[in-house]
């Protein structure tokens, strides 16, 4: 995987653990879990975003502002995003020169 | 959610019965292999950095002797258990200081949104707070054994 790319996905995932803090946090804590790092986990977020190339990080925050999510998985060939096809070409798990988008929609591709 | 319906998320793949771990961090990594050995799952460094920032933002052995490292990732399609004992017991950051010789790990992707998790751990919490239930946990011989054990309650 292009190493910009396993960033985006980790700073997805984290992004995805804050929100899912800060809006259901009350539901965890239900059931016995304690959220005392939260800060720290906000800092180490920031951390990890100032990794990633300035345009990407950008376009990162534009789709995450539109659809909610930034990066998508393709399965079975298609966007989950937008369910377009992704051309047999993009279809390479090795390559790994460039972070691909989904022509149709722009999200960010990820081969699970 | 009913714990046979919590179940169906594993498999005898996912059941690891004698995890060895000196650490916090060797826990998490045998977990996450035990999952990615068990499953057609890859990238074991994205789920390992999730349940690394999940550990950061709180503990989750909050269970007596018991964990429930979880979260949700991109590199996973649907809610996966993985089952692993720990008998020898390893530091995993209770607020007891208890070590923790039981783990459900649970991880799910972004769109499980209908929480299927959330309710997956609380029936397993509600579950496990019953000591002679881990007592035979701990006990049982196989995975079946482990799952019936949990089933009947
Ligand atoms: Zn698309």
């Amino acid at each position: 995987m292009h190493p910009q790319l396993q960033l985006l996905v980790a700073l997805q995932d984290m992004d995805e653990m804050l929100r899912e803090t800060e809006e259901q946090g009350e539901e965890f804590e239900g059931l016995g879990f304690k959220h005392g790092g939260l800060e720290d986990l906000k800092k180490a977020r920031e951390e990890l975003a100032s990794k990633i190339e300035p345009s990407l990080a950008s376009w990162y925050r534009r789709l995450t502002g539109k659809f909610g999510h930034a990066v998508v998985p393709v399965v079975g060939n298609l966007c989950t995003g937008c369910f377009a096809n992704i051309p047999s070409s993009f279809v390479s798990k090795t390559n790994v020169n460039k972070v691909q988008k989904c022509e149709s929609c722009g999200r960010l591709l990820y081969w699970p | 959610m009913d714990i046979a319906e919590v179940l169906k998320h594993t498999s005898p793949d996912l059941f690891i019965p004698d995890l060895e771990a000196s650490d916090k961090t060797a826990a998490l990594a045998g977990l996450v292999e035990g999952l990615i050995s068990g499953t057609d799952i890859q990238n074991p460094d994205t789920i390992l950095q999730m349940l690394q920032s999940r550990e950061n933002l709180g503990s989750t052995a909050v269970g007596p002797g018991i964990a429930f490292p979880h979260g949700r990732t991109l590199a996973v399609q649907r809610l996966t258990i993985l089952i692993a004992r720990c008998p020898a017991g390893v530091d995993f950051d209770s607020e007891d200081g208890d070590p923790t010789k039981l783990f459900f790990m649970l991880i799910a992707p972004p769109q499980d949104t209908g929480h299927q998790y959330i309710k997956s751990l609380a029936a397993l919490i509600d579950c496990i707070q019953d000591a002679d239930l881990r007592e035979k946990l701990m006990a049982a011989g196989d995975y079946e054994s482990f799952c019936e054990a949990m089933r009947e309650g």
